[in-house]
Parts: structure tokens; sequence; C-alpha cells
């Protein structure tokens, strides 16, 4: 089980790179076009970087969470690490079409 | 097509160049060297972007392999109000 807690807790990571990318770039795009559209894909951005940095943060801080995923991983928080893996995914071709 | 006016041209790193392509070609249709002069940037950057574009059919070129001449598509001037707002948001 423990490949699986630690590739759960890299794509989080990754995650966490990668909502920063698309942050800078819909920040900057915000701050220039000021439209609504822009600033819709920022709000996205920040959410989802914040619910990934607190996960994030569950996995490797946390003192009661942090040691359960090596121990007693449920059915619940491996369906949660499975939609982080497929996230990374998500998000890394979305910062390829816009980084373009 | 407005979607994908908004996201090329105001969701993407590039997009604030792409915007200034697209009013210089809707102020005169020009080829890619002459853009990059205009606009000041490089050629291949100003190929880069013209690509994308042409790719999200927002810009058409005259077809002459070499010094071909863009200029925006019937559907991207059936939206041209949308494309004025983002220009204008630029400025």
């Amino acid at each position: 089980m423990s490949i699986w807690v630690d590739l759960a807790k890299v794509s989080t990571g990754v995650n966490v790179l990668l909502l920063l990318v698309l942050g800078y770039i819909w920040g900057r795009n915000w701050l220039k076009f000021r439209s609504k559209h822009t600033l819709g894909l920022l709000i996205f951005s920040v959410f989802l970087l914040a619910e990934n940095a607190l996960v994030l943060y569950y996995y490797l801080v946390d003192p009661t969470l942090s040691g359960w995923w090596h121990d007693q991983v449920s059915v619940v928080w491996r369906a949660q690490m499975i939609i982080h893996g497929l996230q990374s995914f998500g998000l890394a071709f979305l910062v390829w079409v816009s980084w373009d | 097509m407005e979607a994908v006016l908004w996201y090329v041209m105001t969701g993407t790193r590039g997009g604030e160049n792409r915007v200034r392509i697209l009013r210089a070609i809707d102020e005169r249709p020009r080829n890619a060297n002459r853009l990059a002069e205009e606009l000041d940037l490089d050629y291949k950057t100003v190929r880069h972007h013209l690509d994308v574009l042409l790719e999200n059919d927002i810009v058409e070129n005259s077809g002459d392999e070499y010094g071909a001449v863009y200029l925006p598509t019937e559907q991207a001037r059936d939206h041209w109000d949308t494309v004025e707002q983002i220009i204008e948001q630029v400025e």
C-alpha cells in the first residue's frame, strides 16, 4: 500500500505546483484584462489550490492524520488518492494549453 | 466561438500578444514579418501566435506559401464585438 501513499503525496505536491503556475498566468491576465472570464479561472485555481494544500498538510504534517495513510487506508481515502492522481493529469493538460 | 476567443486571448500566457496581433491584422492584413516588425516581437513568437490563432479558427491566411498575409476569419468577424471588448481591456 505504501507505494500508493507515496504516489498520492507526490501527485498532491505536483497539483500544488501546477495550480501555482495556473494562478500566476490567470492572476497576471486578470490584472491585465479585468474580465469576468479570467477572474473565474483565477478563483477556480485559488480554491483548488487551497484544497490541495490542505490535503498536502494532512498527508505530510498533521500529527494525527499523516500517520493514518500508512497503516489504515480505507476505501474512502483510496478513492480520494486516485482523484488527486487524476487531477495531476488534468491540471498538467491545463497548464500545457495555458502556458502557450 | 466566444468562449474560444476569451480563452485564447485572456486565459493563456501569450494572450496579450495575440490580442495585439489580431488588432493589427484587423487594421490591415499583414504577413508574419511585418507583424513582427510592427509589434516589436520575435519572428518565431509571431509565427507561434499565428499558428495558435489559425488552429482556433480566429485568423486565416492568403495561402501564398511564403509571405502569406493573415486576416481575421469570417467567424471572428461574426463575433467582433467580443474581440473589441477584449481589445479595449488590454489597452
